[in-house]
């Protein structure tokens, strides 16, 4: 816990500083990405490593956010403060619309469903030419005013810090969430559904709290992206970007949060290094899928914490006297759940997590 | 409404061909519990070779189908004992982004190799017109519905009157118990992978010749296989067929009907509809497992 909010804040300050050092054009627009791709990876993260179900709908949120930012300013003038939260917002509510159907189901059903929404989403978008111009698309999302006359490297500079904003809050809210009775309420049904049912956490609840939120913070992304690119069509839906976010959360690990920020800043930087060869840097995206899951099912963040957990056995923390610290409640839980015959003691260290209020 | 006959026909014909992509699908995933996101593109390689042995090898397209199912078996065979089985058993999530990263990989390395441009498959027949009563049927079709009900009749026998069908529906049931009984369940799980990828690469193959073969085709392939196969229920071999010929024709009189555009949406909204009202699909005999 300590060790991730000191990571991000250190993460984020370092960010924040960047264009103080870098002024080409070029390496602030790859930096601007990494941003953008953290906050999607991070809001993807809280489903798939939160919730525990696999979507691979979550450019339905971006592609709301992003056409809601478009429509809000070119139709009806919205200034871009308001148009990115209205995005998340708007995506949000998307999210408890598809979420309240999609969340009842799990495994395949999920993943299916949830690429159903946004397969759904992407056709309304190439096919309701009244509303959202089809595959056109809508040119000429805004930028605010002034930019048009401060230069190409002070927009940048703009958008950056922009992005930057955008991606604090999502950590912020992000940690808050991950971090709360909400969060560790969530974390005790992705372990363990039953385990986390028979003491009153419903599964339900928590995983629609996630699932909004990361709704949420796509949107808010996809809003960003419609203001920077100043242009969104049907692709804000294309599965690239899906297997992009998934990549970022994988090699990173998922259920950390700062797991998805090591994959973005990765990933982005190894698109860029590979825009040469388009459809091979594809084809080793694939390959990548598959090693990382054959060889690190739990990504880079997941593989330092295993060896860390190695050195300290784990079930020290159940020796550990009454009374001290309250232990990491991850290795608490699955110490718990791991040995045989223990159901018990996991069903009130899980009460002891997931309290109801 | 003199047009109502018409678009039976076509969707019953597009019907069957979804049956047939759809049912390797139901086996894999009916039997080892994998989700298969890579089918589409087992499907587009059945096409591209189909494409490459008629053309490059001027093969007749029987011979040719035959050489395609007996590659793309040992391939099937070969990506589970290589790469499914090492995820065996650690429940669905791995399998899924696994063959997510196959059908990545599959669908652009083909992209390198053979490129966009669409594949034409040479049929074995004229596409020349057909006329029944009020219904007008190209040749090629029909002989593709032919193949395809044979290939069905063929799968079907394979799995009840077979000794490997008999292991495979064993260990449908209970793999533990199957082993026990002597079966050697990853040897049935491998040919079960390498049946389903002949099916569908054997649709693949049958459908370039009156489409073409596309190497982007993947993704919609696998879509459209989904959509059947859970509203015919996972698993179920009956429910493929009837969820196939269901989606055509649904598919066939709302783009007769109401709007071409859209078409695509009809399948999507099924999947939807059919997971909230009947989550295990229509046909499925058992309850699934909570």
């Amino acid at each position: 816990m300590q060790f991730e909010r000191n990571a991000i804040l250190v993460a984020l300050l370092a960010a924040g500083l960047l264009p103080l050092a870098v002024h080409d054009q070029y390496l602030l627009h790859v930096a601007i990405m990494v941003l953008f791709y953290a906050v999607l990876a991070t809001s993807l993260n809280l489903v798939v490593g939160y919730v525990g179900e696999f979507s691979l709908g979550h450019t339905a949120f971006l592609g709301t956010g992003a056409y809601a930012a478009a429509l809000l300013s070119t139709q009806l003038g919205w200034p871009m403060w308001a148009t990115i939260p209205a995005a998340g917002v708007l995506a949000a509510a998307m999210g408890l619309l598809i979420g309240s159907i999609t969340l009842r189901l799990q495994g395949p059903f999920f993943v299916i469903v949830t690429l159903s929404f946004a397969e759904v989403l992407r056709l309304v978008a190439d096919n309701w030419v009244a509303f959202t111009n089809g595959p056109m698309g809508i040119a000429g999302v805004p930028q605010p005013a002034w930019l048009a006359q401060a230069g190409n490297l002070a927009t940048k500079q703009f958008f950056f810090y922009l992005a930057w904003g955008v991606l604090a809050v999502s950590l912020y809210l992000a940690y808050r969430f991950v971090y709360s009775n909400a969060g560790r309420a969530a974390v005790a049904v992705r372990e363990n559904r039953y385990v986390a049912q028979s003491i009153g956490i419903r599964p339900f609840r928590y995983a629609m709290l996630a699932f909004v939120l990361g709704a949420f913070l796509a949107g808010m992304a996809g809003g960003f992206y419609a203001h920077y690119i100043s242009f969104v069509g049907p692709e804000v839906f294309r599965f690239a970007f899906m297997v992009s976010m998934i990549i970022m959360v994988l090699i990173g690990g998922k259920g950390t949060l700062v797991g998805p920020l090591i994959g973005a800043l990765l990933v982005t930087f190894l698109e860029e290094y590979l825009r040469e060869a388009k459809e091979l840097r594809l084809s080793l995206f694939g390959l990548a899928v598959m090693a990382i899951v054959l060889f690190l099912p739990r990504g880079l963040m997941g593989f330092l914490t295993t060896r860390r957990e190695m050195r300290t056995p784990p079930y020290a923390l159940s020796r550990a006297p009454r009374g001290a610290a309250p232990a990491d409640w991850r290795s608490q839980i699955r110490c718990a759940l791991g040995r045989g015959g223990a159901i018990l003691s996991g069903v009130s260290g899980a009460w002891r997590l997931g309290k109801p209020k | 409404m003199d047009l109502l006959p018409q678009f039976l026909a076509n969707g019953l014909v597009i019907g069957s061909f979804y049956a047939l992509s759809a049912l390797g699908l139901t086996l894999i995933l009916g039997l080892m519990r994998v989700v298969n996101f890579a089918h589409g593109e087992l499907y587009m390689l059945g096409g591209v070779l189909g494409w490459w042995v008629t053309t490059a090898l001027g093969l007749d397209f029987l011979t040719g189908l035959a050489l395609v199912a007996l590659v793309m078996g040992v391939f099937g065979w070969l990506v589970d004992r290589v790469l499914i089985e090492r995820i065996r058993g650690q429940g669905e999530e791995p399998g899924i982004l696994l063959t997510i990263g196959l059908s990545i990989f599959l669908a652009n390395t083909a992209l390198l190799v053979v490129g966009t441009a669409p594949l034409k498959v040479e049929g074995p027949v004229s596409s020349g017109p057909v006329f029944l009563g009020p219904i007008v049927v190209t040749k090629i079709r029909l002989f593709a519905v032919a193949v395809c009900a044979a290939l069905i009749v063929a799968a079907y026998l394979l799995i009840q009157k077979t000794r490997l069908g008999r292991a495979m529906r064993a260990t449908f049931q209970d793999p533990m118990a199957a082993q026990l009984a002597g079966i050697k369940t990853a040897n049935v799980y491998a040919c079960t992978f390498a049946l389903g990828t002949v099916i569908a690469s054997l649709a693949g193959m049958l459908l370039g010749s009156i489409y073409s073969a596309q190497v982007s085709v993947g993704g919609l392939v696998s879509m459209k296989a989904f959509v059947v196969v859970i509203l015919g229920g996972m698993g179920s071999f009956a429910g493929a067929i009837v969820g196939g010929l269901v989606l055509g024709v649904a598919e066939a009189l709302w783009g007769g009907y109401v709007a071409t555009g859209w078409v695509d949406i009809i399948g999507f909204v099924i999947v939807i509809l059919t997971l909230v009202f009947r989550p295990y699909g229509l046909f499925s005999k058992r309850a699934e497992r909570a």
